[in-house]
């Protein structure tokens, strides 16, 4: 079976912006290649406006590339639709904003079970079993019925968290999780990602300005100007 | 597309999430639904009102001794093509407009079968003097017993008996809005005078009120008083009234009779086809002015479904990043709009039953100059006013909900969750 999740093949993205009728191309990323493998829990820094956070994008297959290839799980994805995208999304990827992006309608049980509902592969009983589990497992078992405005900046993370991993995604992919948080909280964090890349050999890629964060995970790529810098392995 | 119970759970926790928008928005659908169902009923039941009054009591066909002009005859043709004839004057003999020896045209009459009755009508002029009012009238000569067949005297007297009209060779009975205008009562005696300057003292026996106004102007006589105070022979009548068994063969029976007896026949239809046109006209009008109403609702709708997805860009983000379908990302706001359109008509068709019992129960004055007199509204009551105005709610806001669905399939997560920072 092949080892690598993730594969890019010479991306490019430009950035098309109009200003005063004057049609701007910005060069985002040029070139990339690389290859992301089975249980790597990877770290993405760089400078602001380096072009990481579209990486991420790329690799979460929100976005696509202006030219080359994005391979997800052996899948080439260049040639799919938006539906195609989105159930690939569901089944393969999960995601961690900076910002929790929890619906503020829904209990944390709720949010947590709404990818698992998205494309009816669980029965309602089924997904409020898993979702509670995953709840307790990033210890917030005793907010199920809690509704986003009533959990602190941390507990909304972990909900997040819990929301991302609701699918078992092949991979967990986390934009600036800890941006928002306080030391403690992203200490929290971070283990949470560090035992469930151990224990579970979850895939996961964190896009982060947190030097310490991503000196404790397993590989660094370090992006300046659209391109890889260094690929470190630690 | 397969709606999940997802979608509906998503759409419903955001509408209730904004209570007290939602809530007005159902209140204006529901209102419009309202207005839309009392416009219907109240127009459709007065043209219901109209024609059941008429099919009542009113003759399904009438005909009249207007003849119907003759081609030019056949005489005049020669197959010697070498004369020529000039056809200058078609001339008639200007005859009063009578069916002379009326029983034999009964019986041409009464050979089709759809035909159930035939009332022989004569009617004159008359200067009708009471006290010191004087004003012309119209008398109608009858045969009491099979004019009652088809308007229906002896259940509309307000004073006085029909049968008297039969016993007594000098009775008539009066028209409520006619007996008003002469203020007389049953046993006054009035008197007729006809055309040729004769004086026929009559009695009242009698005052109807039918709820036609075109009925209840006139007085009704015994044929043979009629015709002689007219001067008619025993044989002559101006019109047969005629009841029909079956209402939807009545044009067909009409041209047969028309074709067999050389007389003029018209169905109520036709007779009473400007007043039914004006109503269909006045409610064309109605309903295009209230279907404004229901498309401000729709405005309603509309503006609280483009609210609802500019405030809900992030949770669209979110949810097409964890693998939401752009349709069912549009289906959320779709049903969003179907769900306040049902719950308002829902409403709606609440307050339209109450208003429709509320306005039929309305005293109202009847008026003289309306062809159709009632005390009370007549509402109409069909549960089709509720059934498609429902659906037409429904169809409004669904055009409403398009737009905001749209944009909110278009919404591109990245921009909105890299807009963040």
């Amino acid at each position: 079976m092949n080892d690598t999740i993730i594969e890019f093949r010479n991306v490019y993205k430009d950035l098309i912006t109009q200003d005063n009728n004057e049609v701007i191309q910005t060069t985002i990323l040029s070139d990339l290649n690389f290859k992301i493998q089975r249980g790597e829990f990877t770290s993405i820094t760089g400078p602001s406006g380096s072009g990481k956070t579209t990486m991420l994008y790329l690799m979460g297959i929100l976005d696509k590339p202006t030219k080359g290839t994005v391979v997800l799980d052996g899948q080439e994805t260049t040639a799919l639709s938006e539906e195609q995208l989105a159930v690939l999304r569901n089944d393969k990827l999960g995601f961690i904003f900076q910002f929790h992006f929890l619906l503020p309608e829904f209990s944390s049980l709720e949010n947590v079970m709404m990818p698992m509902l998205a494309r009816g592969k669980y029965t309602y009983a089924a997904a409020r079993e898993a979702a509670k589990e995953l709840l307790e497992q990033v210890e917030m078992g005793n907010k199920l019925n809690s509704k986003p405005n009533q959990l602190s900046g941390g507990q909304q993370q972990r909900v997040a968290i819990a929301r991302a991993l609701s699918n078992k995604p092949k991979v967990l992919l986390a934009d600036e999780p800890t941006g928002n948080l306080d030391s403690k909280n992203s200490a929290i964090v971070f283990d949470l990602f560090k035992k469930l890349n151990e224990e579970t050999n979850q895939t996961i890629i964190v896009v982060t300005h947190d030097e310490g964060f991503a000196h404790r995970t397993r590989r660094i790529l370090h992006v300046i100007d659209g391109r890889i810098d260094y690929s470190t392995n630690i | 597309m397969i709606i999940n119970r997802n979608i509906l759970y998503i759409a419903f926790r955001q509408l209730s999430h904004r209570r007290r928008q939602t809530l007005l928005t159902i209140g204006g659908i529901g209102i419009s639904v309202m207005v839309l169902i009392s416009a219907i009923s109240l127009m459709d039941g007065l043209l219901q009102s109209f024609t059941n009054k008429i099919i009542n009591s009113a003759p399904h066909i009438i005909v009249s001794g207007e003849k119907i002009t003759n081609p030019v005859s056949d005489l005049l043709y020669k197959k010697d093509s070498s004369s020529t004839f000039m056809f200058y004057k078609n001339v008639e003999r200007n005859d009063e407009d009578l069916i002379k020896n009326y029983a034999r045209v009964e019986n041409i009459i009464y050979t089709d079968p759809n035909i159930k009755l035939v009332s022989p009508v004569l009617s004159i002029n008359v200067i009708a003097k009471f006290g010191i009012i004087s004003q012309p009238m119209l008398v109608l000569g009858i045969i009491p017993k099979k004019a009652d067949a088809i308007t229906k005297f002896s259940e509309n007297m307000t004073e006085g008996k029909f049968d008297e009209l039969e016993r007594s060779p000098d009775a008539i009975i009066i028209g409520s809005s006619a007996a008003k205008d002469f203020q007389v009562k049953v046993g006054d005696r009035i008197n007729l005078v006809s055309n040729f300057g004769n004086t026929f003292a009559v009695n009242v026996v009698g005052i109807f009120s039918t709820g036609i106004n075109d009925v209840d102007n006139n007085a009704y006589a015994n044929l043979r008083l009629a015709q002689n105070i007219g001067n008619y022979l025993p044989n002559e009548v101006t019109q047969l009234y005629l009841r029909a068994n079956n209402l939807d063969k009545i044009s067909g029976s009409a041209q047969t009779i028309k074709k067999n007896t050389n007389y003029d026949a018209k169905t109520w239809e036709e007779n009473a086809a400007s007043v039914i046109s004006l109503y269909k006209t006045i409610s064309s009008m109605i309903y295009f002015l209230v279907f404004f109403v229901l498309l401000v609702a729709g405005f309603g709708v509309a503006n609280i479904l483009i609210t609802n997805v500019l405030e809900k860009y992030k949770d669209i983000a979110i949810l097409k990043s964890f693998g939401y379908k752009n349709s069912e990302i549009s289906a959320i706001y779709i049903i969003q709009g179907m769900m306040v359109a049902m719950l308002g008509a829902l409403i709606g068709c609440l307050l339209g039953f109450i208003m429709i019992q509320i306005l039929s129960s309305i005293p109202i004055t009847p008026s003289q100059t309306s062809s159709v007199r009632s005390d009370h509204l007549e509402m109409g009551k069909s549960p089709y006013y509720f059934l498609l105005t429902s659906i037409f709610a429904m169809i409004v806001s669904f055009f409403a909900s398009l737009g905001p669905s749209r944009s909110a399939s278009k919404v591109n997560p990245v921009d909105i969750l890299r807009g963040e920072r």
